[in-house]
């Protein structure tokens, strides 16, 4: 298990170079210098843009450049934003904590709607209760959770004026008070919902099967035979063995609050890293660009391993090598 | 006599090909065939456009905006005072194209790879399966806005979004239909094929592909539904469709004004109902298809 650890994470370093050529060669691409969030856009005077050019080495040749801006990536200095004029690292810091926030919180949701939910529908399977979460789930997995979210923020904050549509804490409040904290619940937990749909959906509907398929086999009929009680049964013998699976689902969670996290921040512009990465685009605002992307990258990457690995050390049966 | 006898009592069933029972097996599909039929309107409706109604969408009319649904109007006008049902046919247009265009390359290129990689296998399979692998591993959604919004000027507009999603999309394919063929190729009327001298591209196209198209034709309809919301999504936020181009997700951009948000429902609902009620309708077929084509389902 240690040694397929360590070879997996030994291979993600090719994949990492791969991606970061990508990333470099993207910001290459585009209109003007990606990096140049340093040159004062006031002074237009030729002389100086050239020597800031030289001191910023935009004239070094483009493998040298690749290998200077590299180098910064790992230490942790992925330039200047042209927008905000601060350093990129200090802005993704300063936002990633609302994005960390709203995904710890989505998965929560996640985590205790699937478990009522798929816990309800397992124990009576093909009852009235079964097929309406059933429903429910179908409509989870089909809609896209942009068209979701514009309808949630109709219905529960203009319509029904239950939450806010807008931001992550409202301005009035004091930081650090409980009024705070419960301001920041507040804006977050429709967002939340919205981005949890999916997963909750997909965590529901392998519950609700797992328990049914657990319900038949010969451990479950010794328990009764030894007359357990019904609810021992379930709350106890099938749940502990359909929950460890879940587990697995968590690498593939982070994969998808990632891509979740963009449109549903937009949309409910809320100051995480996926709205700052939709500014960042739109205002051409290219270091940013370049560190988010990464960013995602590696967590993707990151995310698939954990969900290689837990798979290994939950059903021992799969052979890893 | 006799026989034509004997074949009228035969049961017809006992005769039927695959492909039959298949298609009986979804015919008999309520909620598939009810999905089939509302996709086949929408589809039809949208490509019939310019001839159903004979408004102009570009137009401006500085006149009628924003109005609420009338007879004139069945959907209302939007803030330019367009006609919303106008917009939403030309819409379908749009974007029923670019999920079937990216559906289409997606299937082509994804097949290609898979069953070359599942085929040959060694070598061949390990570069293959590694470069998918790559294109697996980018954060889809980032990577298309970054692409999107560096070649947009350069090429026009649908077609470069077509290009990108298809091109950091196709990974999922190849990787099922390798996975297939690696399991079909096992097979002793393969050696069979093979020991007779068929050649590698003959094996392929005529013996292996009709045996895992039934998986190809249902990650298809699957793929389709995503490719709609992937074109929505981004449009939406403003990395799709050229603005002046009617899609379903450039008409729900207008909800990201709170004014048209809260008070003129008529202007975003129908798109939004519009692309839940496809996906929906795809999905339906989706299962409708996977249930018939497997052979161990008796539904």
């Amino acid at each position: 298990m240690l040694k397929y650890s360590l070879r997996r994470i030994l291979g993600m370093i090719p994949m990492l170079f791969l991606i970061s050529i990508v990333v470099f060669s993207l910001a290459k691409l585009m209109p003007g210098d990606a990096l140049g969030g340093e040159i004062d856009p006031l002074n237009t005077d030729p002389e100086y843009i050239e020597e800031m050019r030289e001191k910023l080495g935009y004239n070094d040749p483009i493998v040298v450049q690749y290998f200077d801006w590299v180098t910064g990536f790992v230490q942790g200095d992925f330039g200047q934003s042209v927008k905000y004029k601060m350093d990129v690292s200090d802005l993704i810091l300063e936002k990633l904590p609302n994005t960390i926030f709203l995904g710890m919180m989505s998965l929560l949701i996640t985590y205790v709607l699937a478990l009522i939910m798929g816990i309800y529908a397992g124990r009576k399977p093909y009852t009235v209760g079964d097929h309406l979460i059933g429903g429910l789930n179908y409509l989870g997995l089909a809609i896209p959770s942009f068209v979701a979210a514009i309808f949630a923020i109709y219905f529960f904050s203009f319509q029904l004026n239950w939450f806010p549509s807008n931001g992550s804490v409202d301005i009035m409040v004091q930081e650090g008070t409980l009024d705070y904290w419960l301001s920041r619940l507040h804006h977050v937990i429709l967002p939340a919902i919205v981005l949890g749909a999916l997963s909750t959906a997909s965590y529901t509907q392998f519950l609700r099967n797992d328990i049914i398929d657990n319900s038949r086999r010969d451990f479950v009929r010794t328990a009764r035979a030894k007359g357990t009680s019904r609810s021992k049964i379930y709350n106890v013998h099938i749940l502990r063995n359909s929950i460890i699976p879940l587990v697995t689902f968590l690498g593939f969670d982070i994969v998808s609050i990632i891509g979740g996290a963009v449109i549903t921040e937009t949309i409910f512009t809320y100051p995480g890293i996926g709205q700052l990465f939709v500014n960042s685009v739109s205002s051409r605002d290219y270091s940013v660009v370049m560190a988010i992307t990464m960013m995602f990258s590696c967590l993707v990457l990151v995310g698939n391993l954990i969900a290689d690995i837990l798979y290994g050390i939950v059903d021992p049966r799969i052979r890893l090598d | 006599m006799n026989t034509e006898q004997a074949s009228i009592k035969a049961p017809k069933r006992k005769n039927s090909s695959p492909w039959a029972i298949a298609r009986r097996k979804f015919f008999h599909n309520k909620l598939a065939m009810i999905s089939s039929v509302f996709l086949m309107t929408v589809i039809i409706l949208s490509f019939l456009a310019p001839y159903i109604t004979t408004v102009d969408i570009s137009r401006v009319n500085i006149g009628e905006t924003s109005l609420t649904p009338s007879s004139d109007h069945w959907l209302g006008t939007d803030q330019s005072g367009r006609d919303v049902f106008t917009r939403l046919l030309y819409g379908g247009r749009v974007s029923l194209t670019v999920g079937m265009s990216v559906t289409a390359i997606v299937v082509v290129f994804g097949t290609l790879i898979g069953s070359i990689a599942g085929y040959f296998g060694g070598f061949v399979d390990n570069i293959l399966m590694r470069f998918t692998d790559f294109i697996l591993n980018f954060p889809f959604l980032v990577f298309v806005i970054v692409l999107s919004s560096l070649l947009f000027g350069h090429v026009s507009g649908v077609w470069v979004l077509i290009a990108v999603i298809s091109g950091l999309s196709w990974g999922g394919v190849a990787r099922i239909v390798r996975s297939k063929i690696l399991a079909e190729k096992e097979n002793e009327y393969i050696l069979a094929a093979e020991s007779i001298g068929t050649s590698s591209a003959k094996i392929i196209t005529r013996h292996l592909l009709p045996n895992v198209l039934s998986t190809i034709i249902v990650q298809a309809t699957l793929l389709f539904a995503t490719m709609i919301v992937a074109e929505a999504g981004l449009s939406y936020l403003g990395f799709g469709v050229p603005q002046e181009v009617p899609s379903w997700g450039n008409m729900l951009t207008s909800s990201r004004q709170p004014d048209v948000l809260q008070n003129k429902p008529w202007i975003w609902i129908p798109p939004g109902l519009a692309i839940v009620f496809t996906i929906l309708s795809i999905n339906f077929i989706g299962e409708g298809l996977k249930d018939a084509l497997n052979p161990k389902s008796n539904r």
